[in-house]
């Protein structure tokens, strides 16, 4: 397992620890040669070096972090956990949101709390589609995830944030949580002997007892396997679609270099677009997976019938 | 040729080969269930919550090739 882990860990530590972010319109700046003006402006503007680093918006934290110099305990404090900072002020939103929600409740809803029933019933009739009435109970946990998950890529559309799903840091833990619970719930609805039989193909004549050193490995990869694409599928599109954005955002920018001002065109428009449909897509998809996951650990017994 | 330059030269050009992949695999699986659902309007949820983990198993590939790209950038 550790062992597994080791190259994403050592990814996690270049995208955490890799120097200070960067910054998309000094980089483009920096490489306009005769907008040397705009490269002050927007140099200063950011505060940053120009540095080879993907483009990305700069967010509040690195700005306040750049414009300290490094001298607030505070200020580096927030900047090293601004990943946990940002992720915290979403949960915060959500339980707040909740909170409401719940305090005033009557029968006949109307304002936050028919929202908030509206988003309930259809994540519940979701995951009820897939995992049968006996799925009840685990959507609250894939729900949250929906939400949380969804909230978070919409977060780095505020002009200022930045999606702490566009980290592999954020996806990673949340797939781990997904693995740890997968696990758990087989072990908990087959049985500790029931879940390695699952493990190893539920062998049930001579020939698949026969095959079970073949299929113990395969499925035990195939299960380490799940964490590893769950985390990159959401990674790679949140971290592509801000990348993307933030591209079409300074060649924008680089294209009025001319005038010598702090101005653009919204090249990036058409695509926020499309990020608001990624956003919800990704949300969607890992939460169907993780729906998926809990049905081929407790429904396997069934199929065999 | 640098080393760098040969990565920066080739690392568009494998998402590029990975996109054209993931984006046949997509037609194929999206127009199958377009015309699932034309064939048969009310199983269209399930056909399209289908589609969807199909769709996002495809695009994965190409993923897979943009943080390889983002890993080995020089």
């Amino acid at each position: 397992m550790n062992k597994f882990l080791m190259p994403f860990l050592a990814l996690i530590n270049t995208t955490e620890h890799g120097e200070a972010l960067t910054d998309t319109a000094a980089h483009v700046a920096g490489h306009a040669a005769e907008s040397q003006g705009l490269a002050d402006t927007l140099a200063n503007a950011a505060g940053h070096t120009v540095k080879k680093h993907a483009p990305e918006f700069p967010n509040i934290i690195e700005i306040l972090h750049e414009a300290s110099q490094g001298q607030s305990p505070l200020i580096n404090f927030i900047y090293e956990y601004r990943i946990v900072v940002f992720s915290t002020v979403i949960w915060l939103f959500l339980g707040i949101l909740a909170y409401f929600a719940y305090r005033k409740r009557s029968i006949i809803p109307g304002g936050v709390q028919n929202f908030v029933e509206w988003v309930v019933e259809s994540l519940a009739g979701v995951v009820t589609g897939i995992l049968g009435r006996d799925g009840r109970k685990y959507v609250p946990f894939i729900g949250t995830l929906f939400v949380y998950i969804f909230c978070m890529n919409l977060f780095g559309l505020i002009p200022g944030m930045f999606s702490p799903t566009s980290k592999l840091n954020t996806t990673l833990a949340l797939a781990i949580c997904v693995f740890l619970y997968v696990q758990y719930s087989g072990i908990r609805n087959l049985g500790l002997l029931g879940y390695f039989h699952h493990l190893a193909g539920s062998p049930r004549s001579a020939v698949e007892w026969f095959l079970v050193p073949l299929n113990l490995p395969l499925h035990i990869i195939g299960e380490l396997a799940r964490p590893v694409s769950l985390s990159l599928r959401l990674f790679g599109n949140i971290a592509g679609e801000e990348m993307l954005l933030a591209i079409f955002a300074s060649l924008g920018v680089t294209l009025l270099s001319f005038l010598h001002m702090p101005i653009g065109i919204p090249l990036h428009l058409p695509f926020i677009f499309l990020a608001l449909l990624t956003s919800f897509v990704q949300a969607l998809v890992f939460t169907l997976l993780t729906t998926i996951y809990f049905s081929l650990m407790s429904t396997h017994e069934e199929e065999h019938r | 040729m640098t080393p760098e330059t040969s990565i920066g030269f080739l690392l568009p050009l494998a998402v590029g080969v990975a996109a054209v992949g993931s984006g046949l695999g997509l037609g194929r699986a999206v127009g199958a269930a377009m015309e699932a659902m034309g064939r048969q309007p009310e199983a269209a949820g399930k056909i399209q919550t289908a589609m969807i983990i199909g769709a996002a198993f495809i695009e994965a590939l190409t993923i897979y090739a943009l943080v390889a790209v983002m890993l080995l950038k020089p």
